[in-house]
């Protein structure tokens, strides 16, 4: 889905049902003369991993902190679990938990130090956040760090910990800001399975800053680009590749080229865009998903038969660069 | 990594909240960082050795050196400079006496009054510019926490090891200063009135003017040492007011010593009040 398509309110189709959590209309801020987001709509689902992808400067951070009562705007309106975060940010920040792009630990404090510090801040009992500091070390396998000052600590050690800040209230939204920079490939991995699994598994809803590509890619559930803090684009990837090169490519396995009759079939199924035989088949574009299965249902059905059909799904890479190097008017356009 | 349970417990966090203000929260804070800010070598180094310079050991050699002069006639000369209602009493003294007893009675008392502002100084550039510095600003944002919670935090942060490093110093000084002069001043130099008015007035509004400072520094500053240095600026119209006393060109005695106390106090609340006002997550997420 583009942005600027009109939304009557609603979000660009997900496969995440739940109650809306996060919610912005026509966000924007201003720092002096520079605009860092300029009318963000969006609407985030609970238990959906939202990607905010970006380059550099192109508002994720600041849309991280204006939805947990961080900044305040200069206009529009947000709501976080149905709060307002800016008259009510105490309470958002209650029950979100932030991972900033910096670890943010105290070099002079130990790991465990760290964490205490945080559940104390959180408002646990000395006891309680014991308990839940202990816990956290074990699930992030960092006790044998535990009494240890982070200043000595690795990138990846430090990012582990600081993940493990982030969860320790087990916070229902987490805003996760660059979290696998400087992270080796191994640690970049555990991190995004367990963004993954916090979702999946947890009911967890994630709203992940990134400009890595592949990370967005392997585990989001929708992707948001942003670009000089306007909303390029957000959407599923595949539906995001439909729209910007008119349709999803698939390719249909039918036994040898296509005949003119399945090429007509295939033709008047609502949502194709395009149709081509090929030698062993054809070659179609679809406007998404639903349309791919409705012409197999097609072709099926009038007795012709299908070996294999597979959707040729562009690259994150692919969507990325389309987005950047085309004008916003490009868009608004497609999206009329 | 591997995700294990997610904890579920009970144990909700609570809110204790005192006059609106979550006590516990802003305890946590100031624990924390005093217990990081004991580790730091470069703090706690010049934040004790000032202190231990100015009153330990400086009383040490004016005590040493008033017990080997052979001749008060200079300290005599320079009671006569000074107003009757400062130096009568002094005069009034015997002569081996009097050297002892003007120093460390009452021209060390403006000098003592750096600590305060030094220690509140150092410590407020931590507070502030160096949660910046350290890039842990942002994480502090991102909890549950007052902004107004936060300042007093840092505000106490910085206040109250200042209070606490002056009055045991005054402690240590009153005890070398009174033991120098064992033999030769009959009963306690030190705390005389000016000295109690100093401690316990003039002191602790001079920390907090230090802090009032330090506060509006750091909001600008984006390091420690930039903020220290931009501050350091603060300490000189003690260094004036010190050798002013000493030579006798500006002369406190106690009413000037109470009334100066009360103007530093109305200066300090407005500036801490202007800083607190200024404090908001807003503006320090947008300077960061």
């Amino acid at each position: 889905m583009i942005a600027g398509t009109p939304f009557d309110g609603m979000n660009p189709s997900t496969d995440h049902d739940g109650e809306i959590v996060i919610t912005t209309r026509a966000l924007s801020r201003s720092f002096d003369e520079r605009v860092a987001v300029d009318a963000l709509d969006l609407d985030v689902h609970a238990g959906e991993v939202l990607a905010l992808l970006g380059p550099n400067g192109a508002g994720k951070t600041t849309t991280v902190r204006l939805l947990n009562g961080v900044l305040a705007p200069d206009r529009g309106e947000t709501r976080v679990l149905g709060m307002d975060p800016n008259t009510e940010g105490i309470e958002v920040r209650r029950r979100t938990g932030v991972l900033t792009e910096t670890a943010g630990l105290d070099g002079r404090l130990t790991a465990r130090e760290n964490l205490e510090f945080t559940a104390r801040m959180r408002g646990y009992s000395i006891a309680e956040s014991r308990r839940r500091v202990d816990l956290q070390l074990d699930r992030f396998e960092m006790h044998d760090m535990a009494e240890f000052r982070t200043a000595g600590f690795s990138t990846g050690q430090r990012k582990r910990l600081a993940m493990a800040r982030a969860l320790l209230h087990d916070p229902e939204i987490l805003f996760l800001d660059e979290p696998t920079s400087g992270l080796d490939p191994a640690a970049t991995r555990d991190v995004t399975d367990l963004i993954g699994s916090l979702a999946r598994e947890h009911g967890r809803t994630v709203l992940l800053a990134t400009h890595f590509l592949g990370e967005a890619g392997r585990i989001a559930d929708r992707m948001a680009v942003l670009d000089h803090g306007r909303l390029r684009a957000i959407g599923r990837p595949d539906d995001l590749a439909a729209e910007l090169w008119n349709g999803i490519p698939a390719d249909i396995d039918l036994g040898g080229p296509a005949t003119s009759e399945a090429i007509a079939i295939v033709a008047s199924v609502e949502g194709v865009m395009h149709q081509e035989a090929r030698a062993t088949g054809m070659t179609i574009s679809v406007r998404d998903r639903t349309a791919m299965a409705r012409v197999l249902t097609a072709l099926t059905s009038t007795g012709h038969a299908v070996y294999g059909a597979s959707m040729r799904r562009a690259s994150m890479e692919d969507v990325y660069f389309a987005l950047e190097d085309s004008p916003m008017e490009s868009f608004e356009q497609a999206a009329r | 990594m591997t995700l294990a349970q997610v904890p579920q417990t009970d144990q909700m966090p609570r809110t204790n909240q005192v006059f609106g203000i979550d006590w516990p929260v802003v305890r946590a804070v100031v624990a924390r960082d005093l217990r990081a800010i004991r580790r730091s070598k470069a703090v706690v180094i010049p934040m004790l050795l000032v202190p231990f310079l100015l009153l330990v050991v400086l009383p040490l050699l004016v005590g040493i050196a008033a017990r080997r002069a052979s001749s008060p006639t200079s300290t005599i000369s320079f009671l006569d400079s000074l107003p009757a209602a400062l130096a009568g009493p002094i005069a009034s003294l015997p002569p081996d006496e009097q050297l002892l007893t003007l120093v460390l009675g009452y021209l060390l008392a403006p000098l003592f009054l750096i600590v305060p502002l030094m220690v509140s100084a150092v410590l407020a550039a931590d507070a502030f510019a160096g949660e910046k510095e350290r890039n842990t600003m942002e994480t502090l944002l991102h909890l549950p926490i007052a902004d107004r919670d936060l300042f007093i935090a840092k505000f106490l942060t910085g206040f109250l090891p200042a209070v606490a490093i002056s009055w045991i110093g005054f402690t240590a000084f009153a005890v070398v200063a009174n033991a120098v002069s064992w033999g030769i001043v009959d009963g306690l130099i030190v705390p005389n009135g000016l000295w109690l008015v100093v401690i316990f007035w003039v002191a602790p509004a001079i920390a907090t003017l230090g802090l009032g400072i330090m506060v509006r520094v750091s909001a600008r500053s984006r390091t420690t040492q930039e903020a220290n240095q931009l501050g350091g600026a603060v300490i000189l119209p003690l260094i004036f007011l010190a050798v002013g006393q000493a030579t006798g060109l500006l002369l406190v005695d106690l009413a000037v010593a109470f009334a100066a106390g009360a103007t530093v106090w109305i200066v300090a609340l407005f500036l801490v009040w202007r800083g607190a006002s200024k404090f908001t997550r807003d503006r320090i997420a947008g300077n960061a």
